[in-house]
């Protein structure tokens, strides 16, 4: 039985095992260059921490197992939940903003889709706490645009940003039961655009024809005078407006070819607050990396406080670099 | 459903040659050599989207229920239309459901689903094929299967005790191939869209 490797579990060897690395460094070192300091959390944690600060849903995709006293423990499935706690109690007196950087292994049972083979993935990521506003949204953006360039990225990545208080404002002007928001949220999501316009149409309001052409959700500068067209509620104009000075901000840095505004991404609207973001390179099936601004979090951990970081997923960017991108 | 998605892709302007479909080649390129074709098994359809090495793929609703594929929908192409149904000899048979129930099927998934969300225990007894046989031989109460017509049910002494979805071939769109190859995945979603519009 020892000659057996449980599923979704691999060796990195040699040339490989160095090229991660190297990654590894590339991203240590940018957070650095920006004074993030390096945090490295408990692999193994109370079970209680992940469900507070992922949600049930994902929480449950973890390793779970039992402390000596009974109590439920799991190898943590992300490193962010025990960051927002850190901050919130051990850290709570120190001057804000906090920011901290990472790479650590995180293990889930279940993973998310079928393309998503393994079960054990370490994260690069940094999380910037106590400030809200632009300014901190962008500079986690120029961050993972800085490492994707340094990783010679740029060219064939890019980054989507959207602020889920869009989609939140829409649902709530127009009095969404849950069941309904979830199936608006899932069309959406999936961009069926004829379910979609059949589902508008039993809805009087206009508010979510913004939404009805999933093709017009993704792009630059024009998506976003797109969807003030039709969107009149004050809370999703907004987010409309601070997602459009950040995108001002990115244009000014001649950022913009590596980015792009994405309204339809609604996948975790329970988790972000405002922006959120997913990072796809080509080569790679899936996203390799995804983050936001999620200032409910600490709030759980007993001290509110905005909150904005991302992830980039070390073994994912290994396996395209490892490729050259030859599955293009 | 692969002769309806060729045809419905030749009226849109992405067509092949008949040789080349005829040669057995599972990859082809199209004429205007903008597309590359591959030929795999329906159930291989979602895989192959979802790890991004097709960027789409057209491919029954019944298989992308079944695999709970994490894709994107853009279209419905109308094609191939059938409907996933319960099954049993007599049409009362769910209002007869006592304690627990045996269900025949290829598609566990979906019968699970369908019979865990209304509280029912089942058995599933999973089937590669002639599942219409199960209940006539005492293996299944009911079957959960794919109708077109309903000839086969019926010469099987089984009729529809319930209908659990509609099924017709869809578009799937990777969801990286989305944000990375933009154009393309519009310009391709568009020239069917018309396609299917233009037909009616």
């Amino acid at each position: 039985m020892t000659s057996r490797i449980p599923a979704g579990m691999r060796y990195y060897i040699g040339a490989e095992a160095r090229l991660r690395r190297t990654v590894e460094d590339v991203a240590m070192s940018v957070f650095e260059g920006w004074n993030y300091e390096e945090v490295i959390t408990p692999s193994v944690d109370y079970y209680d921490l992940f469900e507070q600060g992922m949600g049930r849903a994902e929480a449950q995709r973890g390793f779970r197992f039992t402390d000596n006293d009974g109590r439920l423990l799991a190898l943590r499935p992300d490193v962010t939940s025990s960051v927002a706690r850190m901050a919130a109690t051990l850290l709570s007196e120190r001057p804000r903003p906090l920011r901290f950087c990472y790479a650590a292994p995180v293990f889930r049972q279940q993973t998310q889709s079928h393309a998503e083979w393994r079960r054990e993935n370490t994260q690069l990521g940094c999380e910037l706490i106590g400030v809200g506003g632009t300014a901190a949204d962008l500079e986690v953006l120029r961050l993972a645009a800085e490492i994707l360039a340094r990783l010679n990225l740029q060219s064939r990545c890019c980054i989507t940003i959207n602020n889920v208080e869009i989609f939140n404002g829409v649902a709530a002007h127009l009095n969404l039961a849950t069941a309904a928001r979830e199936q608006l949220r899932r069309l959406i999501d999936t961009r069926a655009a004829a379910e979609l316009r059949q589902f508008l149409q039993t809805l009087s309001d206009n508010e979510a024809r913004a939404f009805s052409q999933p093709t017009q959700l993704t792009g630059k500068r024009e998506v976003l005078k797109t969807a003030r067209a039709t969107i009149t509620n004050a809370r999703s104009i907004a987010a409309l407006d601070s997602l459009e000075e950040l995108w001002t901000e990115i244009e000014s840095l001649g950022l913009d070819n590596s980015f792009e505004i994405d309204l339809g991404d609604v996948s975790s609207l329970d988790y972000y607050t405002g922006l959120s973001l997913k990072i796809f390179v080509h080569g790679a099936g899936a996203s390799v990396g995804r983050g936001g601004r999620y200032d409910g979090l600490t709030g759980s951990f007993g001290r509110a406080e905005p909150a904005v970081g991302f992830v980039l997923n070390l073994d994912a960017l290994t396996e395209v670099l490892g490729r050259g991108g030859k599955q293009d | 459903m692969q002769e309806s998605a060729l045809a419905l892709l030749a009226r849109a302007g992405i067509g092949m040659s008949d040789d080349a479909v005829n040669s057995r080649r599972l990859a082809l390129v199209d004429e205007t050599g903008q597309y590359r074709f591959i030929f795999v098994k329906p159930a291989d359809v979602p895989v192959y989207v979802e790890h991004g090495i097709a960027d789409c793929g057209i491919v029954g609703r019944d298989v992308l229920l079944e695999a709970e594929a994490d894709l994107l929908l853009p279209l419905d192409l109308g094609i191939s239309r059938c409907r996933i149904v319960v099954a049993a000899a007599n049409a009362d048979a769910m209002t007869k459901v006592q304690g627990m129930i045996r269900v025949a099927t290829k598609y566990s998934q979906i019968a699970r689903a369908h019979f865990g969300s209304r509280g029912i225990p089942v058995e599933i007894i999973q089937l590669s094929g002639s599942v219409e046989l199960a209940p006539a031989l005492g293996l299944a109460d009911m079957i959960v299967d794919l109708v077109e017509t309903g000839v086969t049910l019926r010469e099987n002494g089984l009729t529809v005790v319930e209908e659990i979805a509609v099924s017709t071939g869809r578009l799937v769109v990777n969801r990286a191939s989305y944000q990375l190859k933009t154009e393309e995945v519009a310009r391709l979603v568009k020239a069917l869209e018309s396609t299917l519009n233009g037909g009616q």
